[in-house]
């Protein structure tokens, strides 16, 4: 397969390309059994974790991921409190370009900043979450998470629940998942449904409608009610009593043997309960321990300076 | 240059008929003093060829950013001048968001004594602010700005928020007979949004500006101006819905004129691809559906002027992440082949269009006198070559900036000569 | 096969059976009171050999043989310039590897850079006993000092000449051959 030089969203990945990817994961999840769990695949090389917006779990997924290929891997410190623009970033790129640093995982509150990083370097620019836009990483290892439940993902049925409207996650898993072949549903208050999805896609505005549907995996998303500066929904609670996963609603997947997904970190109280959190077909623990096996393949394929990222 | 000059073997261009004619044109002085199919004696004439050529009047555009005073890193009025003649316009029509904003006679007096001093000086105009630095709150010195030379108020870049103070601001306007120019949204609807609100933005995972935003805010002007009998000019209408609006509006006889621009007949959302900023503005690119029905609407008539919003700004700031990027490209130079290229080379309409929409009409809006090839009118035309091509790389440009979608891009057409009264400004 | 080519059979079906067989008993006699033998294969047909040689071994009621395969991709000393990506097959060791006896297989040993980089990967998967090396086709040309213990077949071909080895499992068939390229560089 070909190597791309920046991995940026789903979108202008092959099918080809979604299948290397995936299918290399399986052979790096092995790696995992193994007392030494590591690789001389990068030795020497430097990945450097770039993010604007905190993350433990994702940035250390990155770290865990590319020291067991055997990279070396740094932090770039920004200051979180600074109001950062464009030109800010580019004088960042150009300090990173002089240290002459093989990958950099970004993640910006801002849609974009991936790509504009990636036009103006030669290192590979791997997107880690860019405002609303894409989660490429994310999606792929959902995908891989599906697949390795259910095999043949062709025709199974998604739903995703939550703030559609501002999930990155939403965008990019419901797309991969797509081109992987399942059917994928949203279900979301009207106030955070976006009006032009792929019209493949149904819509459901209550819990009753959505599960009339059968879905095999139900996908919760991430409220982030701080983040959201105009009148979406009146309160946490009424969110939690008529979109979340009530208990209630748990017991009902735990019948029909649905499965659950979460990109984490989970609202608990608002997506989800603390019992829910136990549900025995809860696949997070899995999403997380395959996020390394994924970000290992992807790091195996990315090379700096190879033709191109984007499509 | 010779006094007298015969313009040999030109398709004449007019806005009375999509049909050019064969004809030779003898200038002399600043008057055209023949026009025939052929001019046999004209002793002491320099003979210019122009067979294969389009003779047209010269363009007049009515919404144009020089960005003087204040902002002079992305452009001012002498090299606004100097990108207008590239592009074959001989006038135009400065906007008021500079800063400080032109809102009072001392700036109107200012820039218009900057614009005496480029080649094009006695075509250069410009509008004044509505309202107090273009705050929405206070009314500008509108009397004064008027008796200084100022020919249309507008906040352009902002709508006026606060219709009451829309209302007198048309009221007192009314009296001065000064058209008012809106630039029409509802900054609420509008919010962060840096493109339109469709399912690109949803894909980029960018705030959308809604196409309501600008429908709402045209029928709210609409109706003002007809409450107060003002002249209402609509800026750079994006929208199918806003344009029927207008188009109802005619229909029932309240004065009021509107705006395209090139872009938003060319471009759509899906032109922003990766999130090149050099296809982010304001009012944002929309449809293919919206091109369609604006393309319509220009064939139909129902546009008064074609006006490029040409917007300058600096490599530096385009070269941001789309949602910080400033909004808008430049438009001066691009316009009329832009224009020939996508349209008038495929027969999707004809010379006419151009000559009334962005040549005669701009001018009657402020009372000016068209320029039409005929014997005894004044000599402002362009002779623009079909065959040749223009790219428009940054030596071509005489604009200080170079956001234009068609950067380092070649376009069908070139404009090689510009004639002004006694002079040639340009000639290749 | 190319224009500028040329092909000659080294050994045909039987041929190479017989070359196995003579590989399992060699190994069968040196590693006599072994007490467990594993055979790991080296991606992609140093597999199918393993697997042979441990049908002969158990046909010869030698020892107890143990089967695993490695992927070597991630080990290569030449991964970084290689215009491709390849895709990973995985490394299958499902025995522990400390203390054991390991014959690494493989069709060829030519440059020894593959062997170099499956003895690297072997150790981090724990300490072997010991190591050797069994391979069908030993041809000159090495590039680091590493010998087989066990050879099929020493071949003695010349710098424009590769070595090819087809196992019906991989390839649809059993041959050895050798091309000849007479095209000019």
């Amino acid at each position: 397969m070909k190597p791309r030089k920046d991995l940026l969203d789903i979108q202008s990945l092959t099918d080809e390309e979604i299948e290397f990817v995936l299918e290399n994961a399986v052979p790096f999840k092995d790696l995992f059994r193994r007392s030494v769990k590591k690789v001389p695949t990068l030795k020497g090389r430097t990945m450097l974790t770039l993010f604007y917006e905190p993350s433990t779990r994702t940035r250390s997924s990155f770290e865990v991921a590319a020291s067991r290929l055997s990279a070396d891997v740094t932090h770039f410190d920004v200051e979180s409190s600074s109001v950062v623009k464009g030109e800010s970033v580019l004088d960042t790129v150009e300090t990173l370009e002089a240290m002459r640093v093989d990958y950099i995982v970004v993640r910006h509150k801002q849609a974009g900043i991936p790509n504009l990083i990636a036009k103006n370097t030669a290192a590979s620019v791997i997107n880690a979450g860019d405002g609303w836009h894409a989660h490429p990483t994310q999606a792929l290892l959902d995908g891989f998470t599906l697949r390795e439940v259910f095999k043949d993902l062709r025709g199974a049925r998604c739903l995703i629940a939550g703030d559609i409207q501002h999930s990155r996650v939403a965008r990019s898993t419901s797309l991969l998942l797509r081109r992987l072949g399942m059917n994928v549903a949203y279900l979301a208050p009207g106030s955070l449904m976006p009006r032009e999805i792929p019209r493949e896609i149904p819509q459901f505005g209550n819990w009753t409608d959505a599960l009339e549907w059968k879905p095999d995996v139900v996908y919760l998303l991430r409220v982030q009610s701080e983040r959201l500066d105009e009148p979406f929904f009146p309160s946490a609670a009424e969110y939690h009593k008529n979109y979340g996963l009530t208990d209630a609603r748990v017991q009902i997947l735990r019948e029909r043997g649905i499965y659950l997904m979460h990109p984490g970190p989970v609202n608990r109280g608002v997506e989800i309960t603390d019992k829910g959190m136990d549900y025995e077909k809860s696949l997070i623990n899995q999403q997380v321990e395959n996020g390394i096996a994924v970000r290992m393949s992807v790091l195996y394929w990315l090379r700096p300076g190879a033709q191109g990222g984007e499509s | 240059m010779s006094n007298k000059r015969l313009y040999r073997g030109a398709s004449i261009a007019s806005e009375d008929s999509p049909k050019l004619t064969r004809a030779d044109v003898l200038v002399e002085g600043d008057r055209i003093i023949g026009v025939a199919a052929k001019i046999e004696k004209a002793e002491g004439a320099e003979v210019i060829d122009c067979s294969g050529r389009i003779l047209m009047p010269a363009m007049f555009d009515i919404h144009v950013h020089a960005r003087e005073p204040g902002q002079e890193e992305k452009e001012n009025i002498a090299t606004c001048a100097e990108a207008a003649i590239n592009g074959g316009v001989t006038g135009f029509v400065m906007m008021p968001n500079t800063a400080p904003a032109i809102d009072n006679a001392g700036v109107v007096r200012g820039v218009l004594e900057s614009a005496r001093r480029t080649r094009i000086g006695a075509g250069i105009y410009t509008t004044g602010a509505i309202t107090k630095g273009r705050n929405g709150e206070e009314l500008a010195s509108i009397a004064g700005m008027k008796a200084a030379g100022a020919v249309m108020l507008t906040d352009d870049g902002f709508p006026v928020d606060n219709p009451q103070v829309l209302r007198r601001a048309m009221e007192y306007a009314r009296d001065f007979d000064l058209p008012l120019a809106s630039h029409c949204e509802v900054k609420e609807l509008s919010g962060k949004g840096a493109m339109h609100e469709g399912s690109v933005s949803y894909a980029l995972g960018l705030h959308g500006i809604p196409s309501i935003s600008e429908e709402i805010c045209i029928a709210r002007d609409i109706r003002l101006a007809e409450y107060t009998g003002v002249h209402l000019n609509i800026q750079h209408v994006t929208t199918a819905l806003g344009m029927e609006t207008i188009k109802r509006a005619k229909d029932r006889g309240i004065r009021v004129t509107c705006e395209i621009a090139p872009h938003h007949l060319i471009f759509n959302h899906e032109d922003i691809g990766s999130y090149d900023t050099h296809y982010k503005m304001n009012p944002p690119l929309r449809t293919k559906e919206d091109n369609a029905a604006l393309l319509q609407g220009l064939i139909d008539g129902w546009f008064d002027v074609i006006a490029t919003d040409h917007a300058p700004h600096t490599e530096f700031e385009k070269n941001q992440d789309f949602a910080s990027a400033p909004f808008g490209i430049t438009g001066l130079e691009t316009a009329l082949p832009s224009l020939y290229d996508y349209f008038i080379s495929k027969g999707i309409f004809g010379w006419d269009v151009i000559v009334k929409r962005y040549s005669a009409e701009p001018r009657r809006i402020f009372k000016l006198p068209p320029v039409p090839i005929v014997e005894g009118g004044a000599a402002e035309f362009i002779v623009f070559n079909p065959e040749r091509s223009t790219r428009f790389d940054r030596d071509f440009m005489k604009s200080k900036s170079v956001n234009t979608p068609f950067l380092d891009k070649e376009l069908k057409g070139m404009v090689e000569r510009v004639v002004y009264l006694r002079e040639e400004l340009l000639s290749r | 096969m190319s224009p500028d080519s040329t092909q000659r059979l080294l050994l045909d079906k039987a041929a190479m059976a017989g070359a196995i067989r003579r590989l399992a008993e060699e190994i069968c006699e040196k590693n006599k009171g072994a007490r467990q033998l594993a055979l790991v294969g080296i991606h992609k047909r140093g597999v199918p050999l393993a697997y042979r040689l441990a049908d002969e071994l158990r046909e010869l009621k030698c020892t107890d043989v143990l089967i695993g395969t490695i992927d070597i991709t991630q080990y290569r000393d030449d991964l970084a310039m290689m215009k491709m990506v390849p895709k990973l097959e995985g490394s299958d060791i499902p025995f522990d590897i400390d203390d054991a006896q390991v014959v690494l297989c493989d069709e060829v040993i030519f440059t020894a850079r593959s062997v170099r980089a499956a003895i690297d990967e072997l150790l981090d998967h724990g300490r072997p006993a010991r190591v050797q090396l069994a391979v069908l086709i030993d041809r000159e040309g090495r590039e680091f000092p590493i010998q087989a213990d066990y050879v099929g077949l020493h071949v003695k071909v010349g710098t424009s000449e590769r070595v090819f080895v087809r196992f019906e499992e991989v390839d649809g068939d059993d041959a050895v051959y050798v091309q000849t390229s007479t095209a000019v560089k």
